[in-house]
């Protein structure tokens, strides 16, 4: 059987980025016990350098990209721009993409697609997540962050599981949804009180984008 | 009081609902305790005007009685 094979891409040198880093390792894990082949491009790899060979080298089918970004880019390590629109976004040809990056899918996302990527899951807007300041040196213990990030990996958990990119967006924002749910519920701990706004904008902002049959 | 002004004193009365241990990272323009975000509201500021933006939102959201359903088209790029 041939193996499925993900790239991801984990800077790591403030906050934001090490917790994102620190879920996405979740996903990892999850693809690990799928016998997915990866590709951790973690810390300084994070660089386009090594992210442009990989792909060259090892055309992994699914690209998992944590960072920075804006509309038109996504970074890497130290805020380097990894892929930008109207550059190289054509790396990302042939491959279903899923950035965990702010506003990146209003245009890259588009671009990436029109130059050939699969599919691209995105936020068209800032991602926002919220966390417990006391958790902060043990992120995968933060059980506030997980109510965001969670969701997100739900992305990648559904495309090893073979689902569809649209279905793969479908089943984090459903994830998002359920997280929403919780939050209003009269057992909710007082920690979740107020954050089900930032859980709606995420889910509202999350896109994906494919390629016309 | 002008509009501008009661919408802040609204999202600094969500924000104060928040818990006290609760930080937030808005992307780039960075990590945020409660006490800043509410501080930065009332300046109006990007970071202000960004979390007005969420709340709005959230309220546009629950006006038109999409609360779980309005979300971002997806669809065909190319």
């Amino acid at each position: 059987m041939v193996k499925k094979t993900l790239l991801a891409t984990r800077p790591n040198f403030e906050l934001t980025t090490k917790y994102i880093s620190s879920w996405a390792s979740k996903a990892l894990e999850y693809a690990q016990e799928k016998e997915v082949v990866i590709f951790d491009l973690e810390k300084e790899k994070a660089n386009r350098l090594t992210l442009e060979t990989t792909l060259q080298e090892y055309s992994p089918e699914f690209v998992f990209l944590n960072g920075h970004g804006d509309y038109d880019k996504v970074c890497g390590q130290d805020n380097e721009c990894l892929i930008s629109a109207n550059n190289n976004e054509n790396i990302l040809s042939g491959r279903t993409v899923y950035a965990l990056s702010c506003r990146s899918a209003e245009i890259l996302g588009k671009t990436a697609v029109a130059k050939g990527a699969l599919a691209y899951i995105g936020y068209t807007e800032d991602f926002i997540f919220l966390y417990d300041e006391q958790q902060k040196q043990s992120p995968l213990q933060d059980k506030i962050a997980q109510l965001f990030l969670g969701p997100s990996n739900q992305v990648v958990l559904s495309l090893i599981n073979g689902l569809s990119a649209q279905e793969a967006s479908q089943n984090s924002k459903e994830h998002f949804l359920a997280n929403v749910k919780k939050t209003l519920t009269s057992e909710a701990p007082k920690e979740q009180k107020g954050i089900v706004r930032y859980l709606l904008w995420d889910r509202h902002h999350q896109a994906c984008w494919e390629k016309k049959q | 009081m002008d509009v501008e002004q009661n919408i802040k004193n609204l999202v600094i009365a969500r924000l104060e609902v928040l818990s006290e241990n609760i930080g937030i990272s808005i992307g780039s323009l960075g990590n945020f305790s409660k006490e800043e975000l509410i501080c930065h509201v009332r300046n109006g500021d990007e970071v202000g005007q960004k979390i007005i933006e969420v709340e709005m939102d959230f309220l546009r959201g629950l006006k038109q009685g999409n609360f779980y359903g309005k979300e971002n088209p997806s669809g065909d790029a190319a």
